[in-house]
């Protein structure tokens, strides 16, 4: 039955109005990033309604003349290597740690949760140091191997979880079956977790696309990732706000997708549905 | 499976291939520095410099924060993984103390040196060794709108008291009269404001020339210029001035919001650029105001050092004096807006001189009448000026923004001073 009454129509328009300034409050600033990236530079700092048609696609082309471009690419080759060696390492190690009878399972879980929990900024100093003396200073494994810091424990956790939702009676059907473990890991426990492990890596991939602190450390210009370039645009005597507008949607755009698909499965995953 | 295992471990070790060589190879140097034209001009011209010396530079010009914590790692751990280093001259002191930067000064040869201005050479000679070799002395300029004035019906303010009743003609509901940096930071309201400061005979230290280092902060003369400037940002900026870094001086003057701003020469020579600025054709420049005090220029000095843990200072050293070069400086001055060059003999240059004449006919004339007005102390060359600079800077912003009365922000600099100072 519909609830008609003033007393609701009140409440609803109350949520109605928070709902729409929330809305706005999270929306213009993209909003606004997205009109200066279309802004003549001489017109940046002007309000829009003043000169509505100092409008130019020439801040695209000039970023695409920059080194902006090479470092929005290191952005997808380190996150994605980093995002898929998480995933071999961390979707089976979610499995034995939900399924196999292991006594540190409790240490293990604290040590996973402890990598997640120090911040960067504590170990960036002996890492900075391992990595000179190691040769990566400036390279993708370098940078992949750090981003697995991120990546892995939030994969593994993930997996573990979504894992441990699946019933015991399915792996041991398979067995029994004359099934594998390595066979009832993949025919049977991980097509049931898909929607974990789909969420995990869409995750696991935001967590390392939008690094900023690792890559500031370890990347020089050869492998400078988007967000550590959009620092670039800021010089001694000028800030480029039009490029760092173009940018930041450059580095917005392949979010969105991920972020639709990563809507549905995370839902899923955090409702503790599995694909029966 | 094993297919996959053995194809990943083969793609590791050659993703573990570095993309750029690192310096411990053999002529192969790492140059790190911050964005300005300078450095922007100098990064496109590495390819010169190989085929000159048969040297590879990988010149990394990155935003000034990146700077920042790059340095900060690579000095404090020692990882000798940059050559050459931007060195601004108010840090110098304290990259020296720190035990951060190495002496060139058997490293680099008198031919370079002699064609380098004296001011900002000195300016790196500490303790009788040269630290580093400059490339960039900016200094500041006012910019007036030639069009606001006459209507107006005022001059060129010569003083800041003048600038105050000029300030008050021009400034309307829809048309302010000056835009000035007032975020707290050394090279932000600090390097502005002792222009006001020094116009009126107020200094940081009681005796800084003298080695007396006691501050002399909140004195009054320094109170009358702090009024000074908190009252033209407030009365007569446009609004939210009082949170206006170069950008937004910048944008205000380019814009018309402003009819006057004093800046350092990188930008002022932006705003009299018709490429530039589409009010540059009515913009005219000057020497900042003065006050009972005379004139203070602004100074501000950029060069190229080499860190201490740098593992082949000679190769650093040739790379510096090629960057300095007549040759190499002069490219720049010519493909970037450079007008603020430290190498003497540029200034001859006719196509230079030729190409900032185009842009404005009083534009090199002014810079090289605010060079030898300006002091190469005008912010304190000493270890603790970082500090020091960014404290006095909270406190004079405290001020603008009505958080502390001008006198309250004086003591708290005061104070402040003392307490980094261990006084």
């Amino acid at each position: 039955m519909i609830d008609n009454s003033p007393e609701f129509r009140v409440k609803r328009g109350i949520g109605l109005t928070l709902m729409l300034v929330l809305l706005a409050f999270a929306a213009v600033p993209t909003l606004w990033v997205l009109i200066l990236s279309f802004r003549a530079p001489m017109a940046i700092f002007q309000p829009i309604w003043e000169s509505p048609l100092a409008l130019t696609l020439d801040n695209f082309f000039k970023i695409t003349r920059s080194n902006f471009p090479s470092a929005l690419m290191n952005s997808f080759i380190t996150a994605g290597l980093s995002t898929a060696f998480a995933m071999i390492v961390g979707v089976p190690a979610g499995f034995a740690l939900a399924k196999a009878r292991l006594s540190g399972k409790f240490v293990a879980s604290w040590v996973l949760l402890l990598l997640r929990m120090a911040p960067p900024v504590g170990f960036v100093i002996p890492l900075f140091l391992l990595y000179v003396n190691a040769g990566l200073i400036d390279t993708y494994m370098g940078l992949v191997f750090a981003y697995m810091t991120l990546t892995l424990p939030l994969v593994t956790w993930s997996m573990w979880n979504s894992f441990a939702q699946v019933p015991d009676e399915l792996i041991e059907a398979a067995i029994m079956d004359d099934a594998n473990l390595m066979q009832a890991f993949l025919l049977i426990a991980l097509p049931a977790a898909r929607p974990g492990a789909v969420a995990a890596a869409i995750l696991a991939f935001l967590v390392a696309w939008n690094d900023f602190f690792y890559a500031l450390i370890i990347t020089r210009s050869g492998t400078a990732t988007a967000p550590v370039a959009v620092m670039n645009f800021i010089s001694y005597d000028s800030v480029d706000w039009a490029s760092i507008a173009v940018a930041s949607i450059a580095l917005t755009l392949p979010i969105l997708p991920l972020m639709a698909i990563a809507n549905r499965y995370i839902v899923q995953s955090l409702s503790g549905a599995v694909k029966g | 499976m094993k297919h996959l295992f053995t194809a990943a471990l083969v793609s590791s070790f050659a993703l573990a291939a570095p993309v750029a060589p690192t310096a411990a190879q053999a002529e192969e140097i790492n140059v790190l520095m911050f964005g300005m034209p300078y450095t922007v001009g100098l990064a496109k011209l590495a390819d010169d410099f190989e085929a000159e010396t048969g040297i590879k530079a990988n010149i990394d010009v990155v935003g000034q924060d990146v700077f920042e914590s790059r340095i900060t790692l690579s000095f404090t751990g020692g990882t000798g993984d940059i050559d050459v280093v931007h060195t601004p001259v108010i840090q110098v002191q304290r990259w020296i103390q720190a035990g951060w930067l190495q002496p060139m000064t058997d490293l680099v040869s008198e031919e370079t040196t002699s064609d380098i201005l004296a001011g900002p050479l000195g300016a790196y000679d500490v303790n009788g060794d040269q630290w580093a070799l400059p490339f960039f002395a900016g200094v500041g300029l006012m910019s007036y709108r030639e069009d606001l004035l006459e209507a107006a019906g005022a001059e060129v303010p010569q003083t800041w008291a003048e600038m105050l009743d000029v300030a008050a003609k021009i400034t309307t509901d829809d048309q302010a009269a000056i835009a000035l940096r007032a975020v707290p930071g050394q090279g932000f309201n600090m390097f502005i404001f002792p222009m006001v400061m020094r116009a009126y005979g107020g200094t940081f230290f009681a005796d800084y020339e003298g080695g007396d280092l006691t501050p002399a902060i909140n004195s009054p003369e320094n109170l009358e210029a702090l009024n000074v400037y908190v009252k033209l940002i407030n009365d007569y900026g446009p609004a939210g001035a009082g949170n206006f870094n170069f950008a937004e001086v910048k944008a205000a003057a380019e814009n018309g919001q402003v009819a006057f701003t004093v800046e350092g020469t990188g930008i002022i020579s932006q705003l009299v650029d018709p490429a530039k600025s589409q009010f540059a054709d009515v913009t005219g420049i000057a020497l900042p105001p003065g006050g009972p005090a005379g004139r203070s220029p602004a100074i501000g000095v950029h060069g190229m050092g080499i860190p201490a843990s740098a593992p082949n200072p000679e190769a650093s050293a040739r790379f510096i004096e090629w960057a300095v070069s007549s040759e190499t400086v002069a490219k720049i001055a010519m493909s970037e807006s450079f007008p603020d060059f430290t190498t003497a003999s540029v200034a001859q240059n006719p196509e230079v001189i030729a190409k900032y004449a185009a842009i404005h006919p009083d534009f090199l004339t002014m810079r090289v009448a605010a060079l030898d007005l300006a002091i190469g102390h005008y912010r304190p060359l000493i270890p603790e000026w970082p500090a020091l600079g960014q404290a006095i800077g909270e406190s004079v912003n405290a001020a603008i923004n009505g958080l502390m009365t001008p006198e309250e922000a004086l003591e708290q600099a005061d104070a402040d001073m003392r307490d980094i100072l261990g006084l």
